[in-house]
């Protein structure tokens, strides 16, 4: 074998051997992420048969603008079967997003906010050799199944739950609450008590990333430990929040789960929808079209807000 | 006049956990004066200057500033400023705004702030690099950025960690210079930490010797390198050679000490300013208190004779280790190069003229 032919310079340079490392995941990636991320979008742009699953592979902007229908196939001849309107022009779909946005808006929201300190405490107060223990017991949320926590939230705050029996007995209250278990706010709780880890682990990490001796300049220039930590901390802690919000704020949008059990189906957002139509409505054009619309809506918001955050990715520490 | 100093160190001491620290540390630092804290690794210095700075509660003791009680005063309190050993440049500020960081509550209007600032940062060699991001900055601009966030909030003391020790040879040579003539300008108390003696030497008015969280001696550089009161010290800063020595006697302020290789003498007893150990008696000399003679060159005052064992070649100095007769030991001899003088080779005998006033005497 010649090792300085072409082929065997190719095999060892660290590029080849670099692809090489990562194409096992590459693969997995397009066939996982990208392919079914296509399919849904050239779904979009298709008709909707009234079969089981059946699209019409012909090319239409209506499941996104403007009035559409779903076709029958008689003896080899499309009928018209039903009218529907697009994503964009059917007014329901605009007040579940917005609905859904405002839900992920509050959970990212409550989530950081209650996430900060968290991370901030086990930073700047724990010793360093206890640091992974802490970390260790913030995982643990996770040892049990979503749905079990989902369940458990609904125990605590439902109708008859937790939360409502308590203040009864203890004659606080004279009759159950509602607002705390179905509505907006407990889907809210529940949301972020689910994400809570996520939230804290990049604020954790980008708050062990600062110098200590930049706190200790801050206080001997004069700053009190408030201000030295709204002048330094906060800012070099920026890019950890930043990830933070996109951890929390991407996947809530797309969450289904929660506003089921908890809302009871009462309060759907806009993942309920999709599922719906993609499922028991069995229009998957529309379903991808509105699926493909949530999508660009969310990355635009989480766009906009890494832009507005950039000066605070910049820094190099 | 006798002016009150800037700062007193009273019996100061310093635990962290079981780990004693500071160890009864006592000074008066005076107003205006250049002082150095200089010792090995691990001796306390970070410590003293953190507890001057506040960053440090202390055990016990008083630490005074401008006749003030520090006790319970918060760093941001306190009329000091820091140069921190790693700069602690905010990475996510520019230039200016670093070095503009401690006057917000600064009652002039922002215009006025900004010429602060620039005039600041002219003042250490910066003029126009305001607007660049601090992370593209080289070392030694970290540092003069540093210098002006401190200077300009004008501080009654500037403490400073190790400021040089980051940058090498020739810039740090550079800016021992101008840290003196900014002092020198600014007539700021300025306190340097620094395990490099040959930077305190250049730098300070006095300096502070420090070992084991304790000072051991505290004088000016020219006492301190001329008239070490131990030999630890001695050793520390330049090298010194050290040869057995028996005391004969002390009158009128004379000592007669028989130094072995170099015989009978009479030393002043201002050549030994140490303690009285108990130990066994020692004599010291500086390299270059000796004189290796060339033919036919006549001693000033007394010599001896002894074989060149070793030669080390600098350019304009050669250190030889020359081992006098009767001594097992060598002791090293510095000689400037002039022209018309050549260099010894090894294994070469030599005469060595000495003089009885250049020794210091350990006992
Ligand atoms: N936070 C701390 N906890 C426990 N021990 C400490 C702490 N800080 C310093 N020490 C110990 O106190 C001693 C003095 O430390 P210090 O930092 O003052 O030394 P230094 O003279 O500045 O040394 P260097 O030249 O290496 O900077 C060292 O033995 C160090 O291990
Ligand atoms: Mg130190």
């Amino acid at each position: 074998m010649n090792l300085n032919s072409r082929w065997g310079r190719l095999t060892r340079s660290p590029a080849f051997n670099g692809y090489a490392l990562i194409s096992p995941t590459a693969l997995y990636a397009l066939l996982l992420l990208a392919a079914p991320l296509a399919t849904v979008i050239y779904l979009s742009f298709m008709g909707d048969g009234t079969g089981v699953h059946q699209v019409i592979h012909q090319f239409q902007l209506c499941n996104y603008v403007g009035d559409c229908n779903s076709y029958r196939t008689t003896d080899g001849t499309l009928a018209v079967a039903e009218g529907y309107k697009g994503a964009w022009s059917d007014p329901l779909y605009q007040a579940l997003m917005l609905r859904s946005l405002g839900v992920s808006f509050l959970v990212t929201l409550a989530t950081v906010v209650l996430a900060f300190p968290v991370a901030y405490f086990v930073s700047f107060f724990v010793a360093p050799n206890k640091k992974s223990l802490w970390l260790f017991l913030i995982t643990i949320p996770f040892w049990t199944s979503y749905l079990v926590r989902v369940f458990l939230w609904k125990v605590i705050l439902g109708y008859n739950g937790v939360v409502n029996s308590g203040l009864l007995s203890l004659g606080i209250i004279s009759e159950p609450l509602t607002w705390i278990n179905v509505n907006i706010g407990a889907i809210v709780v529940t949301l972020a008590h689910a994400y809570a880890p996520f939230a804290i682990l990049p604020i954790f990490v980008s708050l062990e990333k600062i110098d200590r001796s930049l706190l200790e300049a801050g206080s001997d220039l004069g700053e009190s430990a408030l201000m030295t930590f709204w002048r330094v901390t906060l800012p070099l802690a920026m890019p950890g929040v930043v990830g933070a919000v996109l951890i929390v704020f991407i996947p809530t949008v797309g969450d289904y789960v929660t506003p089921d059990i908890i809302g009871g189906g009462k309060l759907p957002l806009i993942a309920n929808v999709i599922q719906k139509q993609m499922l028991a409505i069995d229009n998957m054009p529309l379903g991808s079209a509105v699926a493909v619309s949530a999508m660009l809506i969310v990355g635009s918001v989480a766009g906009l807000f890494v832009l507005a955050n950039r000066r605070f990715l910049k820094v190099k520490k | 006049m006798t002016q009150r100093p800037m700062i007193e160190l009273k019996d100061v001491h310093k635990y962290y956990g079981d780990y004693h620290a500071l160890r009864g540390i006592n000074a008066d630092i005076k107003a205006g004066e250049f002082f150095s804290l200089l010792g090995p690794s691990g001796c306390g210095k970070t410590t003293l200057l953190r507890t001057i700075a506040g960053f440090e509660d202390i055990t016990s003791g008083v630490v005074m500033i401008d006749a003030k009680h520090m006790e319970g005063v918060p760093a941001n309190k306190r009329p000091t400023n820091m140069v921190f050993q790693s700069y602690a440049i905010f990475p996510h500020l520019t230039v200016a705004q670093n070095v503009g960081f401690g006057l917000r509550r600064d009652p002039r209007s922002q215009a006025e702030k900004d010429k602060a600032v620039a005039e600041a940062l002219e003042m250490v060699g910066l003029k126009g690099f305001g607007a660049r991001a601090a992370h593209a900055l080289s070392g030694g601009q970290r540092q003069r950025v540093a210098l002006a966030r401190a200077l300009i909030l004008k501080p009654k003391v500037l403490l400073l960690d190790e400021p040089l020790s980051a940058l090498d040879k020739k810039l740090r040579e550079n800016m021992q210079v101008e840290l003196i003539k900014l002092q020198r300008q600014v007539g700021i108390t300025f306190i340097l930490v620094t395990h490099d003696q040959e930077e305190a030497l250049v730098m300070s008015d006095r300096i502070a010797v420090m070992f084991e969280g304790e000072i051991a001696q505290l004088d000016d550089p020219e006492t301190l390198y001329r008239l070490p009161k131990s030999r630890k010290v001695a050793d520390f800063i330049g090298h010194m050679n050290f040869l057995p020595a028996a005391i004969h006697g002390e009158a009128n302020g004379e000592i007669e000490v028989e130094v072995l290789g170099l015989g009978r003498c009479h030393i002043s007893d201002k050549q030994a300013p140490g303690a009285v150990s108990g130990g066994e008696a020692s004599i010291g000399f500086r390299p270059e208190t000796l004189t290796i003679l060339y033919e036919g060159q006549a001693a000033t005052d007394r010599e001896t004779t002894g074989k060149v064992e070793e030669v080390v070649y600098y350019g304009d100095m050669t250190y030889y280790d020359v081992k006098l007769d009767g001594v097992a030991d060598p002791v090293r001899i510095s000689m400037r190069n002039v022209p018309g003088r050549p260099v010894l080779e090894r294994g070469a005998s030599t005469r060595v003229a000495w003089s009885a006033s250049a020794l210091v005497l350990f006992r």
